[in-house]
């Protein structure tokens, strides 16, 4: 029965390991895994971005932005000199001198003098070339025209006296046309003599194209190139909105007023600095003082344009980050399933396996069942062998049995029978060999009794020999030297109408109770059925006559060599002795009790050794 | 080769020594002391004449049809000691288990070989 409920806690373990295979904590690893490497491929990405950020910002300030600037100086100074030698060439020419100096009279040399001034301005690019004569106060232009009289009174023509009376050989003179938006540079250059100039030539030059230059140098629509004067005016901007504003209504006045107030500014290199703008942005500001005026040159560029070329690698370093992401999840996933793969195989031959076994311990377990059913009924079978109560309340009087088959059927039992009114036997069996072998015997050993006592032998001692003698026959007529050698112990008594007490044994003794005396009649120490026992073997019958209060006791071995107590040895006959002694003052009910509490005390946790059968009457 | 059912039995041809010890309760005995009493017989068959043998025995608990084989095998060594070769029985009980002092004189009783019953305090 033990075992059919294991059947049943077996079947009871399958669904719990259904979901094996889809362990949590292998997703909880996965999910940690890639965590990490996002956070792992977030880290290295926005470190490379900032590195290359401050690499650029770096670069930017050093190189690019002086760069930008250097170069338009250079250019603008340039464009200058060029003009300032153009006009210094202009002024020394003899024939215009002599043009001029003839009051323009000479017709000759005044074609000449205008060819060399259109030529001049058409072939290299100046936006105005000139001669205004100090004698006629004419003014010549390009294209032949004179454009007009000048005249002292003039304040537009304050430029010619002024030079006139400067006496240098050239000089630069700027004029901001806000009419047309453009700032054009004079280089006047006197003629003749300085202190006695016959007139001033020279050319005027538009910046514009230069200022539309910096468009190259650019890095986005928000930056600005200002060229701007002493007073803080800007004179050239590449956005013509800026021309004639001043530099303190575009950056902030503090940063207006350091760049407008120093003079030295990057003579050599220009000067960087930056601020923050009303927006929050970070506005880069480079300025130079130019080499042929005393103009500075400042640049303008938002931080957000000049690194906006980050935003291309911020976008690729996102994108690659990405991509290794995708890239690294991927292999993950795919080596994790590699890993998991045979794991999981593992997994589903443990619940293969685990389905056998099952499978296995059902079967078993059906089997299992089939046997426990089948000695279950040859118990049925062995109790009816054994005698009634009645019956045997009838014989004995007052008695108990404690009949305990080690394995639900065993080779102890107990038989009585009634010879006639006066006289009855009892005897207590104890066939070698337990369960169904033990069985077998006592029912084998239950018939021969009944024969024996059909046959009218009806002495215990002269029972046992005849019992001997059949039993031999019965279970060695086939033996072709099997070693297997089976027999019995017996104790048997013939109760002679509660006087007498006729006792003979087989290995088996007999139990008497008397006063404060425990008497022990020995059985004869042979068994009976062996092979080695004797075919005619004798045994002694022992008389007893009985007095009131005398209790027997028969006991297969089964009581006393059950193992137990501290050194896990046999229970003991001496101990046994104690016990019947100690039963005195009981009734047969609360001794039966009494034998068993103190064996199963003794047994402790230790199994059941052997069948055991005790046996107690008292006959009043 | 001992559990808590059989005894474990070593057989040194060279010390000639037989040794038996602990319980002895199989299920079926005689499948258990068969070979034992094959190699016993063996070697007192096959040993020249005044070979001799020492027997070691120590059995806490021997049931019934264990006694039967222990008592085959003692009958086998008597005979061999009635031939004329040295036998010499050991027995060792506990002062404690009283069982197997009885049982152990038990089989001395018939027999006419040295046997030597040896109480001991302790189980070893």
């Amino acid at each position: 029965m033990n075992q059919a409920s294991g059947g049943r806690e077996a079947d009871d373990a399958r669904p719990a390991r259904q979901s094996v295979i889809y362990d949590s904590g292998t997703i909880k690893v996965v999910v940690l895994a890639c965590l990490t490497i996002v956070l792992a491929v977030m880290i290295t990405g926005g470190m490379s971005y900032f590195i290359t950020r401050n690499a650029v910002v770096d670069k930017l300030k050093s190189r690019d932005i002086v760069y930008i600037i250097e170069s338009i100086s250079a250019k603008i100074d340039g464009r200058i000199a060029r003009a300032q030698e153009t006009a210094l060439i202009l002024a020394a020419d003899p024939a215009i001198n002599d043009w001029v100096t003839g009051a323009e009279q000479d017709e000759k040399l005044g074609k000449y003098s205008k060819t060399k001034i259109n030529n001049i301005a058409k072939n290299y690019d100046y936006a105005n070339t000139f001669i205004v004569s100090a004698i006629t106060n004419h003014y010549w232009a390009e294209d032949s025209k004179m454009l007009q009289v000048m005249s002292r009174t003039d304040p537009n023509a304050k430029w010619f006296y002024d030079m006139l009376a400067s006496g240098k050989s050239v000089e630069l003179n700027l004029d901001y046309n806000s009419g047309r938006q453009d700032t054009y540079v004079f280089l006047n250059a006197l003629m003749g003599d300085r202190k006695r100039p016959v007139g001033v030539t020279g050319v005027g030059l538009s910046l514009k194209d230069i200022a539309q230059e910096f468009q190259r140098y650019k890095f986005g629509p928000n930056s600005r190139l200002w060229l701007v004067d002493d007073n803080g005016e800007i004179n050239l901007s590449d956005n013509l909105n800026d021309n004639g504003r001043y530099l303190t209504e575009l950056v902030p006045t503090q940063v207006a007023v350091r760049v407008i107030e120093d003079r030295q500014a990057g003579t050599v290199s220009p000067q960087i600095s930056e601020y923050v703008n009303d927006n929050g942005e970070t506005i880069d500001l480079a300025y130079k003082v130019m080499k042929s005026t005393n103009w500075k040159l400042v640049a303008q560029i938002p931080r957000s344009e000049s690194i906006a070329i980050l935003s291309n690698i911020k976008l690729y370093t996102i994108i690659s980050s990405i991509i290794a992401l995708v890239l690294m999840i991927f292999i993950f996933y795919v080596v994790s399933r590699r890993i998991a793969d045979p794991l999981k195989r593992a997994l589903l031959l443990t619940r293969e396996m685990e389905k056998q076994v099952t499978e296995r311990t059902r079967e078993l377990a059906e089997k299992n069942q089939k046997i426990v059913d089948s000695i279950e009924y040859a118990k049925r079978i062995q109790e009816a062998i054994l005698a009634k109560e009645e019956e045997i309340g009838a014989v004995l009087g007052n008695y108990f049995i404690l009949w305990k088959p080690r394995d639900v059927v065993g080779g102890d039992f107990y038989w009585i029978r009634r010879i006639d009114d006066e006289r009855s036997l009892v005897a207590l069996i104890d066939c070698t060999g337990h369960g169904v072998p033990g069985a077998l015997m006592t029912m084998t050993v239950n018939a021969i009794l009944n024969q024996i006592v059909d046959h009218n032998h009806s002495e215990p001692a002269d029972i046992l020999t005849e019992l001997n003698r059949r039993m031999k026959e019965t279970l060695h007529r086939n033996d072709h030297g099997q070693i297997t050698d089976d027999g019995l112990d017996i104790g048997i008594c013939r109760i002679e109408r509660n006087k007498r007490v006729l006792f003979a044994g087989a290995k088996m003794s007999l139990y008497i109770h008397r006063k404060n005396n425990v008497e022990m009649i020995q059985g004869d120490k042979w068994s009976i059925g062996y092979r080695s026992s004797r075919n005619d073997l004798a045994f002694t019958n022992y008389e007893w006559e009985i007095q009131a209060g005398d209790c027997f006791y028969l006991t297969t071995d089964g009581y006393i060599d059950q193992n137990g107590g501290d050194k896990d040895y046999p229970f003991g006959r001496k101990r046994l002795l104690q016990v019947i002694l100690a039963q005195k003052t009981k009734d047969m009910g609360q001794q039966a009790a009494a034998f068993g509490d103190i064996l199963h005390q003794y047994m402790g946790n230790e199994p059941q050794r052997d069948d055991i059968t005790l046996l107690g009457f008292s006959l009043h | 080769m001992k559990t808590k059912s059989t005894p474990e039995v070593q057989f040194d041809r060279q010390k000639q020594r037989l040794r038996i010890e602990g319980q002895s309760y199989p299920e079926n005995a005689f499948k258990f002391y068969e070979p034992v009493f094959s190699w016993l017989n063996d070697y007192l068959t096959d040993s020249e004449e005044g070979a001799s043998l020492e027997i070691h025995i120590n059995m806490p608990y021997i049931n019934t049809s264990s006694s039967k084989c222990v008592m085959m095998i003692l009958e086998r060594l008597e005979e061999a000691h009635q031939n004329g070769q040295k036998i010499a029985v050991r027995w060792y009980y506990d002062v404690e288990n009283e069982t197997a002092k009885e049982c152990a004189e038990e089989f001395k009783e018939d027999l006419t070989m040295p046997f030597e019953l040896l109480p001991v305090e302790e189980e070893k």
